[in-house]
């Protein structure tokens, strides 16, 4: 275990509408020559490494397609016999909220492609004579 | 800047607040540190008799331990955070695995803060996605504009 403690894992989903595979992506992560444990799962890879190498691998592979790559941190390294599904059986902790956050991926990346600026104020109540205004003015 | 986010393990929060180019505070983060350490006093994880203890700065004694241990973990993000997003509704399983009190105390932290903060609601539609992602955007920008 020793030196583990500086490294870390990250999680590269691919969204619902992403013009890569994961066999392609782990084949560019593998491309990208850097020092990385890199494991091809079914929702895109998981890549183990020094921080510095992880956040590099990171920013190139989200340039392929940038509003459908996702990436998130992990606790544990890949693998990891108190997580792997190999060594425990039945799904992995977090599986089914990953699962549940893809159902919106697809949405997500869409809103990314097309931003707009929206307004964080959350519509008021109006005055009376406000709204009278409004319904003399929608009479006329 | 440090943003919080709740559910603090959550894959959209996370990612859309780190592309703006801010610093997301998840909760993986905290939990590589008590499973990587070369000292597991507690397999498999590292959450001791000490966590609960710790968790007496956010919650009083009566409170169960569970919350507590969460809060031990949880607490220190809080402190950390300099804005904050807080999606309710996520469906069960998000947060703090699932621990109701965790969540309910943890926003109630984070509002008590008084830094910034906006509050959405976990979407379930095609609009409301794209609403959420779009206002989560505006604030994060907001954000930058007011560190320059």
């Amino acid at each position: 275990m020793s030196g583990n403690e500086s490294k870390v894992t990250r999680m590269i989903i691919l969204g619902p509408a992403a013009k890569i595979s994961q066999s392609e992506l782990v084949g560019k992560l593998h491309m990208l020559e850097l020092p990385l444990t890199i494991k091809s799962t079914c929702y895109g890879s998981v890549i183990h490494g020094e921080e510095k190498d992880v956040l590099d691998a990171v920013s190139k592979i989200r340039k392929l397609d940038p509003p459908n790559i996702f990436t998130k941190d992990r606790g544990f390294p890949p693998g990891d016999p108190r997580r792997c599904r190999a060594k425990r059986g039945g799904a992995r902790e977090g599986f089914h909220q990953l699962e549940k956050e893809f159902e919106l991926l697809g949405y997500v990346g869409e809103a990314l492609d097309c931003p707009e600026v929206v307004d964080l104020k959350e519509p008021g109540k109006i005055s009376p004579e406000e709204f009278r205004k409004i319904a003399w003015e929608c009479e006329k | 800047m440090k943003v919080a986010i709740f559910p603090p393990n959550s894959l959209i929060l996370a990612d859309l607040v780190e592309r703006k180019g801010h610093e997301a505070l998840v909760l993986q983060k905290e939990i590589r540190k008590k499973v990587t350490d070369p000292e597991i006093d507690s397999p498999p994880f590292n959450i001791t008799e000490e966590e609960p203890i710790k968790g007496l700065k956010y919650a009083a004694i009566e409170v169960p331990s569970g919350i507590r241990g969460r809060m031990a973990i949880f607490g220190p993000l809080i402190e950390e955070a300099e804005a904050a997003i807080i999606m309710e509704d996520a469906p069960y399983g998000f947060g703090c695995i699932g621990c109701a009190r965790t969540n309910e105390l943890s926003m109630y932290f984070l509002r008590k803060r008084g830094i910034p903060l906006l509050e959405i609601h976990y979407p379930n539609t095609r609009d409301g996605t794209m609403e959420v992602v779009n206002k989560i955007n505006t604030f994060l920008d907001e954000l930058k504009a007011k560190e320059a």
